[in-house]
């Protein structure tokens, strides 16, 4: 489990700024999904529910019919589990040091990268279409100087927000390094 | 035009090894969703209600499934015979 008083490759004086997950509106998809996959089947049978109850007492058609519609509402299950899995896992920490970037793609591929503040170039915040508009959530882009990858901050709330705030302590970061060289 | 199988039946607890198999599959990964939520999940009440979640309607609909397959005659068996007259009525039509 990860703490997040105890993170990977923790620094000295190293705090958390920010956890971040996608937005609600991802999860609001989810059980769109969930409740459209649920209760169509399930309006579908109590229509037709004359027919099904004469070929469920079949000795033969009913226990497979029975099987198959028990598999469907397992898989359904299922599913929306490891959607959520997904949503759960895709997580981002802003530190007063570092961005770490941890994504779950499906159930057997994990990525998870950090970047150092001071080698933060720009962000670019995105907000795109009617949904995202209305519901102030979009995509944070973060581009380094030396990379061509840019992190990418998914579906998060307030990306303008969080952009000026990743870019104030991008600032302090940079300034505190050079502090240190002084120093030294 | 006929068609005939010989006097072979088809037993209906066949269908319960499918079922088995999609069971050891839903186990299996069940238990990787588990496994990646507790290895990965951010520590804290809302994990746990999260896998209890998950369980708790894994064991409902577990339990729903062998309430509603239970009452079947498992034992029943379909002759393949019988699978051909339908058709053979239709064909000679």
């Amino acid at each position: 489990m990860m703490n997040l008083h105890h993170l990977p490759n923790q620094r000295p004086n190293e705090h958390v700024v920010l956890f971040l997950r996608r937005h609600w509106f991802s999860l609001l998809r989810i059980g769109c999904a969930f409740a459209l996959l649920t209760i169509l089947p399930l309006s579908l049978l109590w229509y037709f529910w004359n027919s099904v109850s004469v070929w469920i007492q079949e000795p033969f058609l009913g226990p497979l019919l029975t099987m198959v519609g028990c598999m469907y509402f397992l898989s359904i299950w299922l599913f929306v589990f490891l959607e959520f899995t997904d949503y759960y896992l895709d997580t981002w920490i802003i530190t007063n040091e570092r961005v770490l970037n941890i994504e779950q793609e499906g159930l057997f591929k994990r990525t998870s990268s950090e970047l150092d503040l001071a080698s933060v170039q720009d962000a670019t915040a995105e907000t795109r279409g009617f949904f995202e508009t209305m519901f102030s959530y979009g995509n944070l882009f973060v581009q380094t100087a030396g990379e061509k990858v840019r992190f990418h901050f998914k579906s998060i709330g307030h990306p303008e927000y969080v952009k000026e705030l990743l870019m104030r302590h991008v600032q302090e970061d940079k300034q505190r390094v050079v502090h240190t060289k002084e120093t030294k | 035009m006929s068609f005939s199988f010989p006097e072979i039946s088809i037993p209906v607890f066949s269908f319960l090894g499918i079922f088995g198999l999609y069971m050891a599959c839903y186990v299996l990964y069940s238990l990787f969703n588990i496994f990646h939520l507790v290895k990965y999940g951010i520590a804290g009440n809302g994990l746990f209600l999260i896998v209890f979640t998950f369980l708790g309607g894994t064991i409902l609909l577990v339990a729903a499934s062998i309430f509603l397959l239970l009452p079947y005659d498992w034992t029943y068996a379909i002759p393949l015979n019988q699978i051909t007259d339908v058709f053979n009525e239709n064909v000679a039509l």
